[in-house]
């Protein structure tokens, strides 16, 4: 199954994606169920490898290998013939829930989350075990809110290929290149010194392939990641860490970070820890000294000097695109309008739930209005003030699935930018240690010289660009069943969601069934 | 419990009888109605009256602060005539204007608030354009404004005091009071009660009148024909609502209360404590903006508390930390008091207020500007004097050159440059961020000062006299006489022989004289490209440098010498002809016709005046263009606040040059990467942002967040930088600052170290004189925060007298200087030396006339590590990649 993808970069380009299966970089996968065997009673006979359609037991010459449980069905598995527990001749398996189940998540990323997250990154496919993969467990929000399918498809013959993701970003009309996203989420910024450069070329790679962006996140834009230029969004937020007017030239969008949802009023804040000489080198600062960005910018206070800091950025480069990513205050619908008004193409809101470990806990969850409630509330105001379909509205903090993506466009945004999920594909375990000592166990939001090995470019691009294939599908499962031949044509239907607090009839839109 | 104070003071007496007003809001639901990010502002005060046309040029110069959603004009100090009335009913009369926005309530409103309580003197409705539509920028028709000169009826106000019993007070007083309240209840009846809004009170006081408009100021200076209405004091302001549809001018500044006009442009992050201070002192917001609440604090501080400027000013920008400990005791104990009674109505946020207003008691006319206390708005004052004398207080330096340029076009009298130009030091000990320009009559004519917070005058020399527009006739025998002189001063390319002979000769010759010889030189070298160099270097010499100009004003030498520089500019060969000359100029009109340059050593003349300050057709994309054909020298002048000139032009420009002459504007030299940009005056805000590399020499001023985040550049300043120099920079910028800064120098700065290829900024502290001497200024960095969470590089502050104190300090330390750091900053001052004529060892080193060894005249301030910043290094195993090496080049 390994297929070589370090090809030169210059030829990585937008194409199809068929997914190819990245397993687990790590010796013992986790897993819901674990299938237990027993060595002692164990007689090597091979029977569980014979009945197992799923690949659980294999063989490696005469011996049995270790079940890989993570492929198992679970107790749901009992009804079958093939239950390898039962046709043991031995009793020597058992089929019990993993131990570490039941300690992994949270409420907002379940167990089931990050497992069906794995799973898509493995196999880029939806889990056929019993995960729930589309909502977490919070209670409210994302997680309360569920597509209310018709009972059969309007249009049978509405084939997936028919279904168009597609999303432009520029609809101002304003004679500035138009850039249009295959897939209607882009990444979101991390930033070099927050995350490794193998977790930031993964993802602009499979962003690459998708046709869809990355945002550098506030910490320079690493030359390696010159080659894909076009694929890249490069921020300038309050403590403008690596910008310069060359990499403001090179791209396609610039982000205006003026704050982030799970950090309102707080400015980024990169421990000592982190600044590694090449950090350091990369943000021309002091290694080893904490770096703060200061919580607004120095130069905007008000939204006349906000439009001078976008009119600045499009006189250095007349091609691109600019984005404004605010969080949400109770007054984000004055603060989208005002934006529109200073030029912006899109206005990016960015809710409450997202944030790294690196976030205070203080701040995450407890200052900005969750998206749900700020998406609808911009969207509205839009439409009111007529200018609804000059802004790309663009939804962030806490998109975790699919669903959540499609969900936030039904609710009025065109669009979303994610980022723990795929910090999840490429095997985040939400441990909370992003910012502390020499970083991530994973490898992932470090960037420590060992650690950073502990993941190669080729295996996270796979990950990254498998999970993209399973969103891809999932979305235009979704329009499929309701007969949309585009995501456009979803935004803003808010009559496709019923929320289950106000809807007590049983709705179930999980998309492995049906149809 | 009746304190007995309320029986005594006449304010608060006053105040007791606005306990049944009707609340127009109840208390929870008092939210602000708009979000208004900045504006534009801008207001001047004249010791002539001058047409409104002048307050038409600036608000144009602004329009990118605004986004035509709302402007307004107050004028104060009318001219009674155009109004059509005597002077002395202007005076005593209240000046009512009520803005119809239902042209049918107007007899309803007359009957049942003007006429039973008014005697009306004289009302007639506000001309205007006969048709609104006229104007292309108005999507709302503006509403009638009717103008009625009115007095409170006496048996009216006999009524009003006796119910009240407020027979001990003054007359005037209590019918301020009175009028005040039925405009309030007008308001109530006809507007904040009203869903549909029907009409409302612009103004009321006397000799002081409001219009405003749904749309840009201009407009409403055009609609309402103000333009050749005259008064002393004009103010106008540029909105920019964040809520998008305004429908009708209610929200617009200015706001007025009684006598007093306020524009502000800011935010209040407080406004419902605001609000919720003034409901319970009885004054309640009918419009929901920040505006109106400032203009009502003021009004309840100032006339119903009987507070002086002085305590108003405190209570609403407070005088906070090292500041505060800088006070005269007496002040801090009055000061105490005053934060600790009225912090719950003092703005918090971004502010910048321009009050006009007029005290009829004193005959007064006063123009006010304060700045909030962490002057977070850009803000400038300017002062001029001579035979008309004139007082300006803008958001951008530019707008004061525009309103100049627009009153010298139509007035001699008036200098398009002013004689001082300063910012205010907001919540501070030496000036109280606030200016207060002051009109009183003395000896028959009105007469301009100008104070601040404490009273302190600002001045311009007396015996410095302007220009009286004499020219003396450039006749041919002249020419032919002074030919020989000339072209031997001419030979010297670099142009300091022609400035070294004007230099020593100015303090003597009359402005005919200077103007007579720089005018023969603009003659004699128009024609040859190497004569006009070194005279365009001599003249810029003598614009940049400063010497003594004996009694002539320097403002007044500086426009003659840009005049005629101007004119050797648009002298020059336009694009696109045959000419031998080096020199192409190019303007808004010729744009079109850029081509690549005809030899290598060729100059673009840039006239940028006509130029958008913005946008895809602006003059600063037009150099990137020039210079991706091949241009590499520029010459660009006739700026009028035009932004961004230098970006864009992206890595390895090291070949570049330009020279900026006239009001450049924000964001110049953000993230230039190689060249040169020297700027032949003041720069405005947000200069050298990002900058990489390359050199910025301004010579004058710079303005708020001077480079932000900069990454580099060699950068010399001749004069002061405002708040926030230099924030967040990180690698190696290394900076010469000549004068000061306000405060927040060098916050977060993170540029390695200095002394192995790090970052660093000098500041020398020091100012000219009006006759061109070096001084000292009274300290060398008088706010109370330097070098605040660094963590690289080093301010090296000359400091003989050791002034600058670890207080001020947060995160850096003082130390000795070494040798090695004296190697490393000698150099730049030797190049500031260069460019600024400062020298080294006559006016850095020497110290009440003594020479002193460097380590007794500067300090340097370095980073220490704070715990917050620096984790424990050894735990983390970095120590062994390249820790502690020099960062990088």
């Amino acid at each position: 199954m390994e297929l070589a993808l370090n090809i030169d970069p210059e030829a990585w380009g937008p194409g199809p994606w068929t997914p190819v299966r990245t397993p687990c970089r790590f010796k013992n996968p986790l897993s819901k169920w674990r299938v237990w065997r027993n060595e002692a009673k164990c007689i090597q006979c091979g029977t569980c490898v014979e009945v197992c359609p799923y690949g659980v037991h294999t063989r490696a010459g005469k011996f049995i290998r270790k079940p890989l449980s993570y492929l198992c069905l679970g107790p749901a598995c009992e009804k079958n013939d093939f239950y390898c527990v039962r046709r043991c001749p031995t009793q020597a398996l058992s089929l019990r829930l993993h131990p570490v189940y039941t300690t992994l998540g949270d409420y907002r990323w379940t167990a089931d989350l990050l497992l069906s997250t794995w799973w898509m990154a493995e196999f880029g496919t939806l889990p056929y075990a019993d995960l729930e993969y589309r909502t977490g467990n919070s209670g409210g929000g994302f997680d309360k809110l569920r597509f209310f399918f018709p009972p059969q498809p309007k249009d049978l013959k509405l084939r997936h290929e028919d279904i168009s993701l597609e999303l432009p970003l520029n609809r101002r009309h304003d004679g500035r290149p138009q850039v249009v996203l295959s897939v209607p989420w882009y990444s979101a910024g991390m930033s070099f010194g927050s995350v490794s450069i193998n977790t930031i070329l993964s993802r602009v790679r499979a962003a690459t392939r998708f046709n869809t962006l990355l945002s550098t996140g506030e910490g320079g834009y690493p030359e390696e990641l010159y080659p894909y230029d076009d694929h890249v969004v490069t921020q300038v937020a309050t403590g403008l860490f690596g910008v310069r007017e060359d990499t403001i030239q090179r791209v396609r969008m610039v982000e205006f970070k003026y704050a982030q949802g799970a950090k309102p009023g707080l400015g980024g804040h990169l421990l000592g820890d982190k600044v590694t000489p090449a950090v350091a080198r990369m943000r021309e600062s002091v290694p080893g000294s904490a770096l703060f960005s200061p919580f607004p910018f120095h130069s905007v206070y008000s939204v006349e000097d906000h439009k001078k800091h976008l009119d600045w950025i499009k006189e250095v480069n007349p091609r691109a695109l600019v984005s404004v990513k605010v969080s949400t205050p109770t007054d984000v619908d004055m603060v989208a309008v005002g934006s529109y008004y200073a030029g912006a193409h899109v206005v990016q809101l960015d809710g409450s739930y997202g944030g790294t470990g690196a976030a205070p806990d203080i701040a995450k969850k407890n200052i900005a209005m969750p998206i749900e409630f700020a998406i609808p509330k911009v969207h509205q105001f839009l439409v009111q003030e007529g200018i609804r379909d000059q802004v790309t509205l663009i939804a962030s903090g806490g998109i975790r699935t699919a669903y959540d993506v499609a969900k936030a466009i039904a609710l009025g945004a065109d669009g979303c930018q994610v980022g723990t999920a795929e910090m999840v594909a490429l095997e985040c375990i939400r441990c909370y240690q992003c910012e502390s000592g020499r970083g991530c166990v994973r490898g992932i939001a470090t960037t420590d010289p060992e650690l950073v090995e502990l993941m190669t470019v080729d295996w996270g691009t796979r990950r990254v660009c498998n999970l993209y294939h399973a969103w891809s599908w999932q979305l235009k499962e979704i329009l499929r069943r309701f007969g949309m031949r585009s995501i456009r044509e979803l935004v803003g239907r808010t009559d496709t969601l019923v929320h289950l607090d106000y809807y007590n009839l049983p709705v179930d839109d999980d998309i492995r069934r049906g149809t | 419990m009746q304190c007995h104070n309320h029986l005594h003071h006449p304010g608060l007496q006053l105040w007791q009888t606005r306990r049944d007003l009707p609340r127009p809001y109840p208390a929870d639901r008092i939210v602000k109605g708009e979000d208004e990010g900045g504006c534009g502002v801008t207001g001047f005060a004249a010791s002539v009256p001058v047409s409104g046309k002048h307050i038409f040029l600036p608000s144009v110069q602004m329009h990118n602060r605004g986004n035509g959603k709302g402007g307004g004009i107050a004028a104060v100090g009318l001219d009674a005539p155009s109004l059509g009335v005597s002077q002395e009913l202007l005076e005593d009369d209240y000046l009512l204007q009520i803005a119809y926005l239902d042209p049918e309530v107007r007899r309803e409103v007359e009957t049942r608030f003007i006429t039973n309580v008014f005697r009306v003197d004289h009302a007639a409705p506000v001309p205007t354009l006969a048709d609104w539509r006229d104007l292309p920028g108005l999507e709302v028709r503006p509403p009638d404004v009717w103008r009625y000169f009115v007095r409170v009826k006496p048996e009216v106000l006999q009524y009003f005091i006796h119910r009240h019993r407020l027979y001990e007070l003054p007359w005037a007083m209590v019918e301020d009071e009175f009028l005040s309240q039925h405009c309030y209840r007008l308001n109530q009846a006809f507007y904040a009660s009203l869903g549909e809004k029907k009409a409302f009170v612009l103004s009321q006081g006397k000799n002081l009148m409001i219009l405003k408009i749904v749309g840009y100021a201009e407009e409403a200076a055009l609609y309402y024909n103000l333009l050749e209405v005259k008064a002393h004091i004009w103010i106008a302001h540029q909105r920019y609502p964040t809520r998008g549809r305004v429908w009708h001018p209610g929200g617009a500044h200015p706001f007025a209360a009684l006598n007093v006009a306020l524009v502000h442009n800011g935010d209040f992050a407080n406004y419902f404590s605001v609000s919720e201070y003034l409901s319970q002192r009885h004054f309640y917001p009918q419009f929901l903006t920040d505006t109106e609440v400032a203009v009502l604090l003021f009004d309840l501080w100032h006339r119903l508390y009987g507070y002086p400027l002085e305590y108003v000013i405190e209570a609403l920008a407070p005088t906070t930390e090292r500041d505060f400990d800088l006070l005269p005791p007496e002040k801090q104990q009055v000061y105490r008091q005053l934060q600790a009674a009225h912090i719950h109505g003092s703005p918090d946020g971004p502010w910048f207020f321009i009050i006009a207003r007029n005290d009829p008691v004193k005959k007064r006319f006063e123009l006010i500007g304060i700045t909030d206390t962490s002057m977070l708005r850009p803000q400038v004052f300017a002062l001029s004097e001579g035979q008309v004398q004139i007082g300006l207080v803008c958001s951008e330096k530019q707008a004061i050159d525009a309103t100049l340029a627009s009153l010298a076009a139509e007035d001699p009298r008036f200098c398009p440059v002013a004689d001082l130009y300063w910012n205010a030091r907001g919540g501070s000990h030496t000036d109280g961020g606030a200016f207060i320009f002051s009109l009183e009559r003395q000896n028959g004519k009105m007469v301009l000062s100008c104070q601040d917070k404490f009273g302190k005058p600002k001045t311009v020399p007396w015996f410095q006299k302007p220009w009286e527009g004499t020219v003396l006739p450039l006749d041919p025998e002249r020419l032919s006489e002074m030919t020989p002189l000339l072209t031997d001063l001419l030979a010297d390319a670099s142009g300091y022989a022609f400035y070294d002979h004007v230099r020593v000769r100015v303090p003597t010759w009359p402005y005919s004289r200077f103007l007579e010889f720089i005018q023969l030189a603009a003659r004699l070298a128009g024609e040859d490209d190497a004569l006009k160099e070194a005279l365009i270097h001599g003249l810029t010499l003598l614009l940049d440098r400063r010497y003594d100009p004996g009694d002539k004003k320097r403002s007044h030498l500086v426009r003659l010498l840009l005049d005629t520089l101007t004119e050797i500019f648009t002298a020059s060969p336009p694009m696109g002809v045959e000419h031998p000359s080096r020199y192409r100029a190019i303007n808004w009109e010729t744009r079109e016709r850029l081509t690549p340059p005809h030899r290598p050593d060729a100059v673009l003349v840039l006239d940028a005046a006509q130029f958008p300050p913005e946008g895809e057709e602006c003059d600063a994309r037009l150099l990137c263009q020039a210079h991706a054909l091949g241009w590499r020298r520029f010459l660009c002048h006739g700026y009028r606040g035009q932004r961004f000139t230098g970006c864009g032009f992206g890595p390895g420009t090291d070949d570049v040059r330009i020279d900026v002459y006239g009001s450049s504007g924000d964001y110049l030299a953000s993230g230039i990467d190689g060249m040169e940009i020297y700027v032949h005056g003041n720069g405005q805000d947000q200069l050298g942002q990002i900058m990489k590399r390359g050199k910025l020499v301004v010579y004058g001023d710079v303005g708020q967040t001077f480079m932000y985040g900069a990454k580099g550049g060699e950068v010399y300043v001749l004069g002061n930088a405002a708040g926030r120099p230099l924030i967040n920079a990180v690698g190696r910028p290394r900076v010469v600052i000549n004068g000061t800064a306000l405060d927040f120098l060098a916050e977060s700065f993170m540029a390695g170290d200095p002394l192995h290829g790090g970052g660093f900024v000098i500041v020398n502290g020091l100012e000219f004189d009006h006759r061109g001497r070096i001084r000292e200024q009274a300290t060398p960095y008088p706010g109370s925060n330097l070098f605040s969470l660094a963590s690289g590089g080093a301010i090296y502050i000359r400091d003989p007298y050791r002034l600058v104190g670890e207080d001020q300090l947060n995160g850096g330390e003082l130390v000795e200087m070494t040798q090695a750091d004296w190697d490393l900053i000698r150099p730049y001052l030797e190049e500031n030396e260069r460019l600024f004529g400062i020298q080294v060892a006559r006016d850095l080193l020497t110290v009440d006339g003594e020479l002193r060894p460097f380590n007794e005249v500067y300090r340097k301030v370095q980073a220490v590590k704070l715990a917050v910043l620096a984790q424990v290094v050894e735990e983390s195993g970095l120590e062994e990649v390249g820790w502690g090496q020099p960062l990088r080049h």
